[in-house]
């Protein structure tokens, strides 16, 4: 055997003994293939690849150190190539797998990651990964070659019971992980059996009030009409009662002894009927309306419509001539077949009006349905939540799902009654008006004023403040129009405001009652603008007055058109002494500050803000247009222009200025330093000529990357943290600090360095 | 081989020269083998073992979650394969187990019928092995790091406890007491080892990197400070007079013939010292790795001819020969920090406990059949498991 004596092989023998072109393309196949920084191995190369390893096993040894160099690279993706040649290789070479499974140690190491102390390099997707591929590949050998190779069923147990590896875990967590898991687990768990035992506290408590709730609502349900679904279950005590009718009224006794004449008729009436109506109905069809009068309504649409009402009269005529019993009693009821059943149809669409009787009852439902909604509902279904999120489902979540399907139905109830609350909701809004504003409540009244008002002043009146009662009286007038508009809520702030119409007239309307005539001061201060100014005029102040911005109330209009006494005034004690006082006293200072703030008033005039539509559109380095909206100025192209579609300017003297700036930057750099040459220049002498400087945005690629394929390990550690570390914890920097705050402590000492106690520090 | 057996029927040779041979190939070729496995039952990293000397049948364990387990390593089942069954064990569930992590077990030197067990819950324990109950207890003040019976000794009954205060106690198994401290280290004793030759000299190693050796009949002190300078340097510098290592000395270890001692350090030295002078031999064993907080327990071969120290050496074993320093070999095969190794010299294998939980068994490789030119083909039969083949696919485009 031949390959044992070049097991016996020293590595150093053998690479000097072969040089040969053979080992050369092998690591340049392997360089290759795990610098590619792909998941899946070029199938090509790794054919080549293999090919070369099955020639020799001087060529698998020299692979095997190859990959091992590869497999001890601080970059994930170059270990993840690797390993998947191992990883082919493994499972076709006995001397491969000798010589990983005799440094098994270390490979587990690179790809596993035993040692805590050598994590598996970044990126940290692929070295996941890695490490997935590498405990399936463990497994997968143990099983096949676990037997022959101790070491590596050594391996196999040392990752199953040291690392705490679960082979059937996809996930390859370790053993932390898993814990740190568990332990999240538990405190949500015990997160839910506290909530859990909070609701089953609370639904103790609560339980009993829903109850109450509960059965308040259906009494008052109850007490609103009988239950409509209780029907079928109240028959037996309807019944009795539709037979007392049927039995004890007076055409019923006279349709008894008709029956009599006719035995074979009675015969057939069997309790199973219990609408004695039917029969009698036929055998005296003179007397149906009657009967039908003492059924309740649903009976008797029901039956005539079953009995098929038009044509009884001639069934019935033809049942006189019958002989066959049986079809005697068919025609002499005048039915068409024997086996007729009865529906009872009894309309659900109930509607109920609240009135007097009422009210109080539905004031209970509405207290109640407002309970279980608000309150209740939401409740019962977090602690059904709580409960299922605890895993619990005994009793308590039973009890609270019942609750809940008690609660929802008598929803659904209060749903089914349809209560008519119309009425009761406007008597409620009646009620909040008139705390709000009671004044308003005299209007009516007021409407009495409305005939004594003259015509030819009605308009006048319409757009003097003073009639202004109109529009709240709900009289549609077209002078108020402005007002009418407004909310209610902001009429009450005006009344506040002196200077407003409303307030004058709220103080007007205090005084209506005591006068029923217009109030003279108020109709002498309309009188010349209603009277002496023409319509038009009239109409031009409306407008404006529609315009004009109403203002909160300042102390400036308080005192509007007055002399303030005291204005600015201040109070001023020129000596402080309690006895002793100057006799000439100016005690009384004009302050003209304070004087001007109460006579001024401050005006913030806030525009309307006004999106900008125009785009810069100055055309950009890469063809496309500048898309800033700035209002007037892009801070890269200047002045916004109007241009084309193309991005040229529109007016020739933008386009010209434009041009004139373009020539100006293109003379500040000389012909000769073309960026694109300079760039040549500088790839060819490595001399910095400062290319980069000229293109704004140019490729600044100092050199080739060496592996263009891989992750950038350098690029992902880049992170605005790392630069700013990079800032921050710069050696100057640091320097710079510590002088100024030495600086800062020795001024400090100097300015307290007579004192002892700050002397020391 | 054969010139060894015709040289001893012929009378030529010692008879000792031929078992030295032997066991000296056997040594060099000590192998992890498929064939021989120690039962797994430690749950946590092993401590200490030890072989009983009487049959060297018997083997004991010691884990880091105070479990002791006792093997059986003899193979009886006629198979080459065999598992070393556990014979019996102090289990968690045991009421004496040692609460906290057992640091060293060693037989009754004279009989397997006692064993001793020392840990870190602050106790020595004497334990009856038929019964698996602890006959007698010690309680000290300190962790224990480490104890030793001589094994030869005929006229004490001594233990020597080395434990974290830095006195040496030694525990009489006749009166059951603490009969003698000894003083004279500093810090915490790590190491102690009875001389396999004098009966009263003991060697004990302790983390101030002094290793003394006492006559255990003199009361007022030891006998010599072991001086890695051989007391050259150590006028210079009082400091450094009489160490014997420039760290922790966490290791100690005769010669089967106790002229030598061999002692390794936090320093990764390992360093030999003729026993009778306390002179440092000097020897470069190169770096040997040692980053072990406690005492590790390491072993020298015996009946070999140039004598082989087996040391932990991280997560392998390094093969020396002690008197030369060469490095032969590293045994790889465990996964984590070997803490214990030990040298059963009858079948020359050793057994080695590491944290990663599994003992393991090193076995001389059997002599391999001589490859010859009418052997070629029968060969690949040979080569019993069809893992070892190859499976390149045939297809010279698949590769």
């Amino acid at each position: 055997m031949g390959r044992r004596a070049l097991y016996e092989l020293d590595w150093s023998d053998y690479s000097a003994s072969s040089g040969s072109e053979m080992d050369q393309k092998l690591s340049q196949l392997v360089e290759e293939l795990t610098t590619s920084g792909e998941t899946q191995l070029n199938p090509e190369k790794m054919k080549e690849f293999k090919k070369i390893c099955k020639s020799s096993d001087e060529h698998i040894n020299h692979a095997y150190h190859l990959l091992m160099t590869q497999l001890n690279k601080e970059h994930a993706e170059i270990r993840f190539s690797a390993f998947q040649i191992v990883d082919e290789l493994f499972t076709r070479s006995h001397q491969f797998r000798a010589l990983i499974i005799s440094n098994f140690q270390e490979f587990l190491e690179l790809t596993v990651e035993t040692d805590h102390e050598q994590p598996l390099p970044p990126p940290k997707e692929v070295a996941h990964k890695l490490k997935k591929a590498a405990i399936k590949s463990v497994q997968d050998w143990h099983e096949k070659y676990g037997e022959a190779y101790k070491m590596l069923s050594l391996g196999y147990h040392f990752l199953k019971q040291n690392k705490k590896v679960d082979f059937q875990d996809v996930n390859a967590r370790t053993l932390a992980e898993r814990r740190r898991e568990e332990e999240k687990q538990k405190r949500l768990e015990n997160i839910n059996k506290e909530k859990a035992k909070r609701a089953q506290q609370e639904m103790a408590e609560m339980s009993r009030e829903i109850q109450d709730t509960l059965t308040e609502m259906e009494n008052c349900f109850r007490l609103l009409m009988p239950d409509p679904f209780d029907f079928t279950v109240n028959d037996a005590e309807l019944e009795p009662v539709i037979e007392k009718t049927a039995n004890g009224g007076e055409p019923a006794s006279i349709s008894m002894q008709l029956a009599d004449c006719q035995p074979s008729s009675l015969r057939h009436i069997d309790d199973e009927q219990p609408c004695c109506s039917k029969d009698l109905s036929s055998i005296l069809p003179c007397l149906k309306a009657d009967k039908n009068g003492d059924m309740n309504e649903e009976l008797e649409t029901s039956d005539r419509r079953r009995a098929d009402g038009e044509g009884c009269s001639e069934v019935e005529l033809a049942a006189a001539t019958g002989d066959d019993d049986y079809e005697t009693f068919v025609r002499s009821h005048g039915l068409g077949s024997h086996k007729y059943t009865l529906d009872l149809e009894i309309s659900t669409d109930i509607k109920i009006h609240e009135n007097e009787d009422n009210t109080s009852i539905i004031n209970s439902i509405v207290d109640a349905h407002k309970l279980i909604g608000n309150k209740f509902l939401p409740s019962v279904q977090l602690w059904i939540q709580s409960f299922t999120r605890a895993g619990i489902s005994d009793d308590r979540l039973r009890c609270a799902i019942d609750l809940k399907n008690k609660l929802e139905s008598a929803l659904e109830k209060h749903k089914d009654m349809n209560i008519d609350y119309k009425e009761r909701k406007r008597k409620v809004m009646k009620v909040s008006d008139d705390d709000d504003e009671d004044e308003f409540v005299e209007v009516p009244e007021k409407e009495g004023y409305e005939p004594h008002i003259p015509d030819h002043l009605r308009k006048e009146y319409g757009l003097d403040p003073l009639s202004l009662p109109k529009p709240v009286g709900k009289k549609p007038a077209g002078g108020s129009s402005f007002l009418s508009s407004r909310s209610q809520p902001k009429r009450n702030e005006e009344e506040l405001d002196p200077t407003c119409a409303a307030a004058t007239l709220k103080l007007l309307r205090d005084k209506l009652p005591q006068f029923p005539l217009l109030d003279p001061s108020v109709s002498a201060s309309t009188e010349p603008t209603a009277s002496g100014e023409p319509d038009s005029k009239a109409t031009k102040q409306e407008e404006e007055r529609v315009k004009a911005p109403i203002m909160p109330f300042g102390l400036d209009l308080y005192y509007w058109g007055q002399d303030q006494p005291t204005a600015g005034k201040i109070l001023k004690f020129s000596s402080q002494h309690r006895f002793w006082a100057p006799n000439e006293l100016e005690e009384e200072v004009e302050n003209k500050e304070v004087s001007e703030m109460l006579k001024t008033r401050y005006i913030t005039f806030a525009g309307k803000f006004e999106p900008v539509k125009h785009k810069c559109r100055a055309p950009m380095p890469d063809g496309s247009l500048c898309e800033r909206q700035d209002r007037i100025k892009c801070p890269f192209h200047g002045k916004i222009i109007p241009r084309d579609e193309s991005g040229n300017p529109v007016n020739p003297e933008d386009k010209a200025r434009e041009e004139k700036l373009r020539f100006e930057k293109q003379a500040q750099q000389p012909e000769w330093q073309d960026p694109e040459f300079m760039r040549e220049v500088e790839a060819a002498t490595g001399v910095d000529l400062g290319s980069s400087r000229y293109s704004g945005k140019g490729k600044k690629k100092g050199k080739k990357k060496k592996y263009p394929n891989l992750t950038d390990l350098k690029q992902q550690a880049n992170t605005a943290r790392s630069r700013l570390e990079k800032k921050v914890f710069n050696k100057e920097a640091m320097k710079r600090v510590v002088k100024a705050m030495n600086r800062m402590d020795r001024k400090r000492h100097e300015k307290f360095a007579n004192q002892f106690n700050y002397a020391l520090n | 081989m054969l010139g060894f057996i015709s040289a001893r029927q012929a009378g030529l040779d010692d008879p000792l020269r031929l078992r030295r041979a032997e066991s000296t190939r056997r040594v060099l070729s000590l192998e992890l083998n498929k064939d021989r496995d120690v039962e797994r039952i430690h749950g946590s990293g092993i401590n200490t073992l030890d072989i009983e000397p009487v049959e060297g049948r018997y083997m004991l364990s010691g884990g880091s979650d105070g479990v002791v387990i006792l093997y059986d390593l003899e193979n009886f089942s006629k198979k080459p394969c065999y598992t070393c069954k556990a014979v019996c064990s102090v289990g968690r569930s045991h009421p004496d187990v040692h609460r906290f992590s057992v640091e060293t077990v060693q037989w009754y030197p004279h009989d397997t019928g006692m064993f001793t067990s020392s840990s870190f819950d602050k106790t020595l324990k004497i334990w009856d092995t038929n019964t698996l109950q602890p006959a007698d207890i010690f309680n000290f003040e300190g962790t224990v790091y480490s104890h030793h019976m001589s094994p030869i000794a005929t006229k004490h009954c001594l233990i020597a406890v080395g434990t974290k205060s830095p006195k040496v106690h030694l525990c009489d198994l006749k009166s059951g007491s603490c009969s003698h401290i000894l003083q004279g280290h500093r810090q915490e004793v790590l190491a102690v080892s009875w001389s396999p030759r004098y009966e009263h000299v003991l060697a004990t190693a302790s983390a101030d990197s002094r290793v003394k050796l006492w006559d255990v009949r003199r009361a007022s002190g030891c006998l010599f400070t072991l001086d890695q300078h051989n007391g050259e340097k150590s006028k210079a510098s009082s400091e450094a007079a009489n160490t014997a290592h420039n760290g922790r000395v966490n290791g100690l270890c005769f010669t089967s013939d106790g002229l030598h001692l061999l002692t390794v350090g936090t320093d990764d030295r390992m360093r030999l010292w003729n026993s009778s002078t306390g002179q440092n031999t000097l020897v470069n064993y190169g770096k040997v790795c040692n980053t072990s907080r406690k005492g590790i327990k390491f072993a020298i071969s015996r009946g070999c001819n140039p004598e082989f120290a087996f040391v932990p050496y991280e997560s392998n074993i390094a093969v020396y020969t002690v008197y030369s320093g060469e490095l032969i070999t590293m045994l790889r095969g465990h996964y984590s920090t070997v803490d214990c190794c030990v040298f059963q010299s009858d079948f020359q294998e050793l057994y080695s406990g590491s944290k990663d939980c599994t003992i393991l068994a090193w076995v001389p490789a059997l002599r391999e059949p001589v490859p010859e030119e009418d052997n070629e083909k029968s060969l690949p039969l040979q080569s019993l498991n069809p893992a070892y083949e190859d499976a390149w696919s045939s297809s010279d485009d698949e590769g």
